[in-house]
């Protein structure tokens, strides 16, 4: 079995490295036909509105919200946060998966992106946030996994997992750790 | 804890890019037909290549009030290009906000000798190259993202194959030599050690390089997609084209899938026209833009 990478644009090859680092056997995916044999799935960092574009006629996001909701670990980063979440504040279409309510680019413009250092996996580590999104609110069902400061920057519902920033680009020892757990072993993440 | 304009985040939004379609748009309408085909990000300039040759005259950074306009009206990334060596366009670029700044040799150059150091701007910079010297020298200026030159405004992607070839040899050239030849490398492609030494460790260029200059059909896209590139600018292309919104959604999807060509076949169906192409041997020297920087 394999873990499907999202593959419509984006930076779905930073992922694919974070997977041959684990060892982890990859398919990307592109259409219905890539779908076979995946227990995993990563939606990528990109920009939402074009792969949205992208799939829109192959309707390659009904047959992934099955899957989803079939209970397979899945995890977002940046732009895979705002597809699976339930709201966007713009009324950008998503998923619908995740049950909260995130903003787009809500840290500004790419003047205002940053390394930040996020509590993540019992531990401190710097990472990307690119024209970021944010969480604005998550349902009580909903647990937090990552937090900058005082503020919540990935969450966690049941087999679902949105991160704000791009673990993909650091690739560092704590993530491909909780990578390795959540993905590969099927284990549910720690709280704080 | 948070540190703002790091090199990392700087090459992070050009990481974000990455196998999407970026496209040259003159104004807030064209910005929102760029977007709503699927553009990855959209290109501000005063006017498309193929209009700079033709009507001729200085070619400059866009107006500002046709940047805030577009930032106003997208929400994916708006670029826009500023005069190869023209720093104080540069800085005004990052006080509007603009998200990324191509210094560009499409606009007229406004230094004979010297491009911006970009090291110095908070905005992340992509810069042409024809070869992997200029590459490395514009990486060592401080760019966060290359793309080749290709020949802009012509509609012919002749250029642009030979620009990203070059390029692709000049890297395997580097990752091949020993560590003993890395400097007289550098000597032979006038370019800085340091940048040479991280692509020996990467295996690549340490930024990520897109392809530009004559794309004007999916498959032009999806070509300099196999070559390498991890994604594609389109200028004149679209907007030049007889039915642009289909065009730019067309090329859209066959540089998602460049590699299959049932796709390719089904997604270049009933485009109507595309641009008006030029031959690059009919062009004067004087007219050639990839000439300009060095």
């Amino acid at each position: 079995m394999a873990t499907g990478i999202l593959a419509l644009q984006g930076s779905f090859n930073d992922h694919r490295k974070s997977l041959e680092l684990l060892d982890k056997e990859y398919v990307l995916i592109k259409d219905n036909g890539d779908l076979k044999n995946i227990d995993s799935l990563i939606l990528p960092g990109g920009e939402s509105t074009s792969m949205i574009k992208i799939q829109e006629e192959s309707e390659l996001f009904d047959s992934l919200k099955k899957l989803i909701n079939d209970g397979i670990p899945t995890l977002g980063t940046c732009a895979g946060l705002i597809l699976l979440a339930k709201d966007v504040l713009d009324g950008s279409v998503s998923l619908g998966l995740l049950d909260c309510v995130v903003e787009r680019n809500a840290y500004g413009r790419q003047n205002e992106s940053f390394e930040g250092l996020v509590k993540f996996n019992n531990n401190s580590q710097m990472y990307c946030f690119i024209r970021a999104p944010k969480i604005i609110s998550a349902r009580h069902n909903v647990k937090n996994v990552a937090q900058l400061d005082d503020e919540i920057v990935g969450i966690q519902e049941n087999n679902i997992v949105g991160l704000c920033f791009h673990p993909e680009l650091t690739n560092d020892e704590n993530y491909l750790n909780w990578l390795n757990n959540f993905i590969v072993e099927g284990n549910n993440v720690r709280s704080f | 804890m948070k540190v703002e304009s790091t090199f990392k985040i700087k090459k992070g939004l050009a990481e974000m890019l990455k196998g999407g379609v970026i496209m040259d748009v003159v104004n807030a309408e064209q910005a929102l037909i760029a977007e709503k085909s699927g553009a990855a990000a959209v290109m501000a300039l005063e006017r498309v290549p193929a209009d700079i040759r033709v009507e001729g005259g200085v070619a400059r950074m866009s107006s500002v009030e046709t940047l805030e306009e577009i930032m106003s009206t997208v929400s994916v990334p708006v670029m826009a290009k500023s005069r190869i060596g023209h720093f104080v366009e540069a800085q005004m670029l990052e006080e509007l906000g603009i998200d990324f700044i191509d210094e560009s040799e499409v606009l007229t150059p406004a230094d004979d000798k010297n491009h911006i150091n970009k090291h110095d701007i908070k905005t992340p910079f992509v810069n042409g190259a024809t070869n992997i010297g200029e590459a490395c020298r514009r990486i060592g200026e401080g760019a966060a993202m290359i793309r080749t030159k290709g020949e802009a405004g012509t509609g012919n992607v002749i250029e642009a194959v030979k620009h990203m070839r070059s390029m692709t040899e000049g890297i395997n050239r580097i990752i091949s030599s020993d560590k003993n030849q890395l400097m007289s490398l550098a000597k032979e492609y006038s370019a800085p050690f340091s940048v040479l030494e991280d692509i020996k460790k990467e295996g690549k260029l340490p930024v990520v390089n897109f392809a530009a200059g004559g794309i004007a059909t999916p498959a032009d896209a999806a070509l300099m997609m196999q070559l390498g590139c991890d994604g594609v600018f389109v200028g004149s292309g679209i907007f030049k084209s007889g039915d642009p919104a289909d065009r730019a959604e067309a090329i859209v999807i066959a540089t998602t899938n460049f590699d299959n060509p049932s796709k390719l076949v089904e997604v270049s169906k009933n485009l109507g026209e595309a641009m008006v192409g030029l031959n690059i041997d009919d062009l004067d020297e004087s007219e050639k833009l990839a000439k300009r920087g060095w």
